[in-house]
């Protein structure tokens, strides 16, 4: 009788405090960056007394599960979702305001500064980077010295790929010089895009507004590949891939230059270990660097009550801190603070750090379409490409270009 | 001959019953379906009605703009070219799907025990899901790792791995292909219920007359199954004109967008601009659009001339 009254008494105590102290806060993040953070999640979990839980949405979903969410009034409290999604719902006033936490954290200057600037809508920030990736180009060393070309030096310009292209080309039929996935928006935005940035142009303007397709350095651009394509230097599987045999064909050794992104690193030292390369920024037409900042960022939707807005901020300063940096490098390649190189990549392969550098210069478009412009597989970005690059009338897909973007501008553009 | 289809018309005809029943009874009887109808097409359709009149954002709130999405719709290109394009489709594919599923409901039609072994063959793909149909061709026309490129290379037909997906006609050519095999024996089925229900002894008789086969196909066999045959034409087209899984995942709509399907258009407003409201004025359009074409042919399947003399 007397123990089972301690049991009760004990089980009421455990509830009430449960009630009293404990908070529980959602977190939705997309399954590609799932296991990181459900990781962190539970690393939280077991040193503090609030909770996040963690739900992984299909990548692809996380954009319409999200927005139908909010539309209904059943959110999350929180997403961990592409960044450059983050203007489109900070405009909504889908999110909520973190400006005074931002600027208040002692590592402030050294957060992702492309992930702060999509997060910005209205002088307000409404997100912190989570897990940043940035795109870089790799090499086949071996294939770079056969050809007579300095394996040491990367090609500083895209016309110097373009050269040393044609040239590994000439070693053999089935040996490429180049490699892009030319059939994917998302992947263009990542590999592409940065060319034009390094070259000093962009495709929108800076507040995300108006298009200017149209400029010298994308023609130049466009020119350099299109040169690759006619001498037969590009993969012929570029033109209609969509990423899933990129790696595998680098790996086979039979590919000399890969547009990809910060995460070949660890894969290729993890899997293809045979392979020799080595990494570097993205070149303009004729000189430059230049990369995408990719990846996700946290934000907080608006209506989030002060407790659960507290332990969300709360669980963003944990993974901050250094031990967590170091854990995110090793699962996921980048840590979103820039200030800890050298602890985050002590322990791994020195070429992670070219895109480390990079990712403070590395850029995303500030867009309230991007789904529609970039990412659609019908969306006048890819067919610009398509168009200029593997079609006969450069002029005339540009200018196709420069239309659509303007005509779905037009309508997207906040008011 | 016409008095041999009368004489098989009425005898399938109702049979005289008694009293009518209770009016509540039939109600009763037809409630759960109704419950379905309303629950699961009335409102929806009346809820797309209703959006087609707001701008109607994924996110960020709706503004009733009346007949402004009605009004863009008849200006939008990529509309009116994806809806040529669709018909386009539906033309060429219900042609083929004819072609090759008659001859082979006529190739099963016979009372040998392989026969019913053929038909399952060539019915199995239909039993596949058009998305898992649609995946296993994307890889099959793989130009890399696909079954078919490595075919070709190796029976020396062709010197380089084709790749049909990156210019329009080839595209089309290969989906074309892949919805045949996909639904080729559906139609197949229906064609052979209609080579069935023809009556023995008016073969018989013709033969006795002197008719050739190919007369016997033409004057006998076409005639008498004319309804079994429109039937496989409605639903060919009703589907074809509705087609979206196929160019979803092979096509892409690519090259260049030459191959977006009039459902494929709307799933962009919807799920790509995030224009809800536009997206369900698409759909009002295309289902006034099917509407149109399904009751052209279901009013050429109501009059029987072989009634009617």
């Amino acid at each position: 009788m007397r123990k089972t009254d301690l049991i009760l008494a004990a089980s009421m105590l455990a509830t009430s405090t449960g009630i009293a102290d404990a908070e529980e806060a959602s977190l939705w993040v997309r399954t590609s960056s799932g296991a990181v953070l459900q990781a962190l999640a539970e690393q939280y979990n077991t040193t503090h007394s609030d909770k996040v839980t963690v739900t992984q949405i299909t990548a692809e979903q996380m954009v319409p599960k999200l927005g139908a969410s909010i539309a209904g009034g059943a959110p999350p409290d929180g997403a961990v979702l592409d960044l450059i999604y983050l203007p489109t719902f900070a405009a909504s006033n889908s999110l909520e305001d973190i400006t005074d936490f931002v600027k208040s954290v002692p590592y402030a200057q050294a957060m992702s500064p492309s992930h702060i600037r999509l997060a910005t809508y209205g002088g307000k920030i409404y997100g912190v980077p989570a897990l940043p990736d940035a795109s870089i180009i790799a090499y086949n060393t071996d294939l770079f010295e056969k050809a007579g070309l300095d394996p040491k030096k990367a090609p500083a310009s895209l016309e110097e790929i373009a050269a040393d292209a044609k040239k590994i080309h000439a070693l053999g039929p089935d040996i490429y010089g180049f490699y892009f996935v030319a059939n994917s928006g998302s992947w263009l935005v990542y590999d592409f895009l940065p060319h034009v940035w390094a070259g000093g142009a962009d495709i929108l303007s800076a507040d995300g507004r108006e298009a200017t397709v149209d400029t010298p350095t994308m023609r130049a651009t466009i020119a350099a590949y299109r040169d690759m394509w006619a001498a037969g230097a590009v993969h012929p599987t570029a033109r209609s891939g969509n990423g899933n045999n990129a790696v595998e064909a680098f790996a086979s050794g039979k590919v000399g230059v890969l547009m990809t992104g910060s995460y070949i690193v660890n894969l290729l030292t993890s899997k293809y270990p045979a392979v020799k390369f080595q990494v570097a920024p993205i070149p303009g037409p004729n000189g430059g660097q230049s990369s995408f900042a990719g990846g996700d960022s946290l934000s907080l939707i608006k209506g989030i009550s002060p407790a659960k807005k507290k332990v969300l901020l709360d669980f963003v300063n944990f993974y901050m801190q250094p031990a967590q940096q170091v854990f995110i490098t090793k699962e996921s390649g980048m840590p979103p603070r820039t200030d800890v190189a050298g602890e985050a990549y002590a322990q791994f392969d020195s070429r992670n750090l070219v895109a480390y550098d990079v990712l403070a210069k590395a850029r995303t478009p500030y867009t309230f379409s991007s789904d529609e412009l970039f990412v659609s597989r019908t969306g006048p970005f890819l067919n610009l490409i398509q168009g200029a690059i593997f079609g006969t009338d450069v002029d005339g897909a540009i200018k196709k270009a420069q239309a659509e973007f303007t005509r779905i501008l037009d309508r997207t553009n906040p008011k | 001959m016409a008095e041999h289809c009368e004489t098989a018309q009425s005898g399938a005809g109702p049979a005289e019953t008694g009293r009518e029943p209770h009016g509540w009874l039939g109600l009763a009887f037809i409630a759960p379906s109704m419950v379905f109808v309303t629950g699961l097409f009335v409102i929806p359709l009346a809820m797309t009605l209703w959006m087609s009149l707001y701008d109607w954002p994924l996110l960020g709130r709706q503004t009733f703009i009346c007949l402004d999405n009605y009004v863009e719709l008849f200006g939008d290109g990529q509309l009116w070219q994806s809806l040529g394009f669709t018909l386009l489709y539906t033309a060429l594919v219900t042609a083929a799907i004819l072609t090759v599923a008659f001859p082979l409901a006529l190739l099963v039609d016979r009372p040998l025990r392989s026969a019913g072994i053929f038909r399952t063959v060539y019915f199995m793909p239909v039993v596949i899901g058009f998305g898992a149909a649609s995946t296993l061709w994307m890889w099959l026309l793989n130009p890399d790792s696909g079954v078919f490129s490595r075919v070709l290379l190796g029976l020396g037909l062709v010197d380089v791995a084709p790749r049909p997906l990156e210019s329009f006609w080839p595209a089309l050519a290969v989906i074309i292909l892949a919805v045949v095999w996909k639904t080729a024996g559906f139609t197949m089925v229906i064609l052979l219920t209609g080579l069935q229900s023809i009556p023995q002894d008016v073969v018989e008789a013709a033969k006795i007359d002197g008719a050739g086969i190919f007369g016997r196909f033409r004057r006998i066999t076409l005639p008498l199954m004319r309804n079994a045959l429109l039937l496989a034409l409605v639903l060919n087209v009703t589907s074809s004109m509705l087609a979206f899984d196929q160019f979803f995942i092979i096509t892409q709509g690519g090259p260049e967008n030459s191959t977006i399907s009039a459902v494929f258009s709307i799933y962009l407003a919807s799920f790509s601009s995030y224009r809800l409201g536009y997206g369900s004025t698409l759909s009002f359009a295309l289902l006034v659009v099917l509407v149109a074409i399904s009751s052209m042919q279901l009013s050429f399947l109501r009059d029987r001339p072989e009634e009617g003399r």
